[in-house]
């Protein structure tokens, strides 16, 4: 239900807003997502995960108490190395890590505009005052943690596995679906809270 | 010396135990028959398609692009405009970009335009490129390649003439404009085998004096004049893409999905590959399960014929007691036997496959596209045969423990 919300917002509020481009990323709580480039020695990560698996909630931080908790989660999720562990023989350096919380619509940068959508439990009731509103479906509120990452791997054959402590530090995240690029192809994989382990053996 | 009594015993029984033989061996050869076919139609998918990053087409479903624009199966939700392919392929991370149109057909052939990068990039089995049989590739507007089985079955030759019809399943064909044979290519085991590919220009120039999928009548442009005309194409179906660094393949893949002007969709073959075999791979599972309950039931089918068995050799048994055979010794001789016909039926089994295989190979691989090779038996063939070996013994223990008892009690008269 929580997925569909979103979707049928957009269908309420489309009539006034009928020249726009409408699109909506799917979002499912539990389910992160994380990509791997690998070339040479360098292995370009992305992380896409619901907020409400890495901090618990997705409604804008009003206390200091969820404000601290995106802080902390930000800086756990720049530290890549302690939530992806690669074998030592490996030996990855970090590049470059960023991390930040993104709301649904990434490509308009409102976020934090929306104070007044305080409760978005009744949020069907903010529908027509929003009607003026340029931007549109706000009262969905899904948060997303981007992160990004480049490391950079003296012996990148090495990495054989990769152990994900992610669960370990976020304890809402139920999966995640890695996908793989290196030169021989690309491969998908599913990694459960329950098996929090990758092997990469094949991939080189 | 028991085990040249339980040889002999068995070839005394000769039909019996053939036919139990039989039973097991054909259940081994559809056992390991389905694996080789599940194992190498899992390689065959695999195989289809490699060296390409992305594949972008209309936005539809990964396996749904994939089916259409790799396999030839089903249609295409959408066209993709030359516009968003201009757009797509000045983009600086794209090292290559493969355009491919399909839509109209040969026979049971589909067409496919594309350019001739397409023999270029497009690989197949881990990197290894298209190879052309006989002739080259196409140089004029109407010239075509054609895959190794269109040339087969339809039996044509470098210079033949060959008509594209409109549509997929349709009888207007477009006979004013004759296509040439240009080449032929190599066998691939890809779908690539099954298809007429000529140039995007020819696929407009096929379809000069159409509108809305019939001709206009009395409407005939001579060949000369659509020479002349602009035969830029206004939509592809899909493109084979190939970028420069394997990093940059994540970020083209969401700019592709989030380009604004076109909902457009780009999707790593390998995983949409998997996802199919996801899909499929249910199917196979239930193949093998049946196949592993056709083996239990002729072992069972073997246990039952050694129970039946018991009865006729009381008196055997009763004889080898009082030559001094101890009880452990018929129930050796039993589960020997077994072993024997199980081992027997595996070997027959492996017999069977390989023969099957022989005859079957080319005729699967010209029908389906699936290659299966003829290796020797590998580790895993070997383990299946011991498995069905040692559970024929296992099999044979509960009427082997029967004679045991049976064998203490009883005397040498047969009592009725």
């Amino acid at each position: 239900m929580k997925r569909l919300l979103p979707v049928a917002l957009v269908a309420i509020a489309s009539p006034a807003l009928a020249e726009e481009t409408r699109e909506l990323d799917s979002h499912e709580h539990g389910v992160g997502e994380l990509n791997i480039a690998i070339e040479g020695g360098t292995v370009a990560m992305e992380l896409h995960a619901p907020g409400a698996d890495i901090v618990g909630f997705e409604y804008e931080a009003e206390s200091s108490e969820d404000r601290a908790a995106i802080d902390a989660a930000v800086a756990t999720l720049a530290r890549p190395l302690e939530l992806f562990v690669m074998p030592a023989a490996a030996e990855c350096t970090v590049v470059q890590a960023s991390a930040a919380l993104e709301s649904e619509e990434e490509h308009d940068d409102h976020v934090g505009e929306h104070d007044h959508d305080e409760d978005h439990a009744d949020d069907h009731d903010h529908d027509k005052e929003h009607d003026h509103d340029e931007e549109h479906a706000r009262e969905a509120n899904h948060t997303e943690f981007h992160a990004e990452y480049t490391l950079n791997c003296g012996n990148a054959g090495a990495l054989s596995k990769v152990t994900f402590a992610y669960f370990g530090a976020f304890g809402n995240a139920r999966e995640l679906e890695v996908q793989i690029v290196t030169a021989s192809g690309a491969q998908a994989f599913e990694v459960e809270r329950n098996e929090p382990t990758l092997d990469l053996r094949g991939m080189f | 010396m028991i085990l040249r009594l339980a040889a002999a015993s068995l070839v005394a029984r000769g039909l019996t135990v053939g036919m139990t033989v039989l039973a097991i061996g054909l259940s081994v050869a559809l056992f390991l028959g389905v694996e080789k076919v599940r194992t190498g139609a899992k390689a065959s998918f695999a195989d289809t398609i490699s060296g390409t990053d992305l594949i972008v087409g209309a936005r539809s479903g990964s396996v749904q692009l994939l089916l259409y624009s790799v396999f030839r199966i089903g249609n295409a939700t959408n066209n993709v405009t030359w516009e968003s392919y201009q757009d797509l392929a000045s983009r600086p991370e794209i090292d290559w970009i493969v355009p491919i149109s399909l839509g109209d057909s040969h026979r049971q052939f589909r067409v496919m335009g594309t350019t001739s990068a397409f023999f270029e990039h497009y690989m197949y089995r881990q990197g290894r490129s298209l190879g052309f049989g006989e002739g080259v590739v196409m140089d004029d507007l109407f010239d075509t390649v054609i895959g190794h089985d269109v040339a087969q079955s339809l039996g044509y030759g470098v210079g033949d003439p060959i008509v594209v019809a409109h549509g997929l399943a349709s009888f207007t064909e477009h006979k004013d404009q004759p296509f040439q044979v240009s080449g032929i290519l190599e066998k691939t085991g890809t779908p690539v085998d099954r298809t007429v590919i000529v140039s995007m220009e020819a696929i407009e120039a096929i379809h000069v004096d159409w509108q809305r999928g019939a001709r206009i009548p009395g409407q005939t442009t001579p060949v000369d004049q659509i020479r002349q005309m602009d035969l830029t194409p206004k939509a592809i179906t899909a493109a084979l893409i190939g970028v420069e660094s394997p990093l940059q393949t994540f970020s083209l893949q969401r700019a592709i999905n989030e380009y604004p002007e076109e909902p457009l969709l780009a999707i790593l073959p390998g995983v949409a590959l998997q996802e199919l075999w996801g899909i499929v791979g249910i199917a196979e599972t239930a193949l093998l399960a049946v196949s592993v309950m056709v083996v239990v039931t002729a072992l069972i089918g073997m246990m039952a014929t050694i129970f039946s068995s018991l009865n006729e050799r009381r008196r055997e048994m009763a004889i080898f007691r009082a030559m001094g055979a101890s009880p452990m010794a018929i129930l050796g001789l039993l589960i020997l036997e077994a072993i024997l016909t199980a081992a027997a039926g595996a070997v027959l089994g492996l017999g069977l496959l390989y023969l099957g295989l022989f005859i079957a190979q080319p005729i699967i691989d010209s029908a389906f596209g699936l290659f299966l090779p003829i290796d020797p038996p590998a580790i895993r063939e070997a383990l299946v045969l011991l498995a069905v070996v040692a559970a024929g013994a296992i099999v044979s223990m509960i009427p082997a423990l029967r004679a045991y008892r049976l064998s203490l009690a009883d005397g040498m008269v047969v009592r009725s």
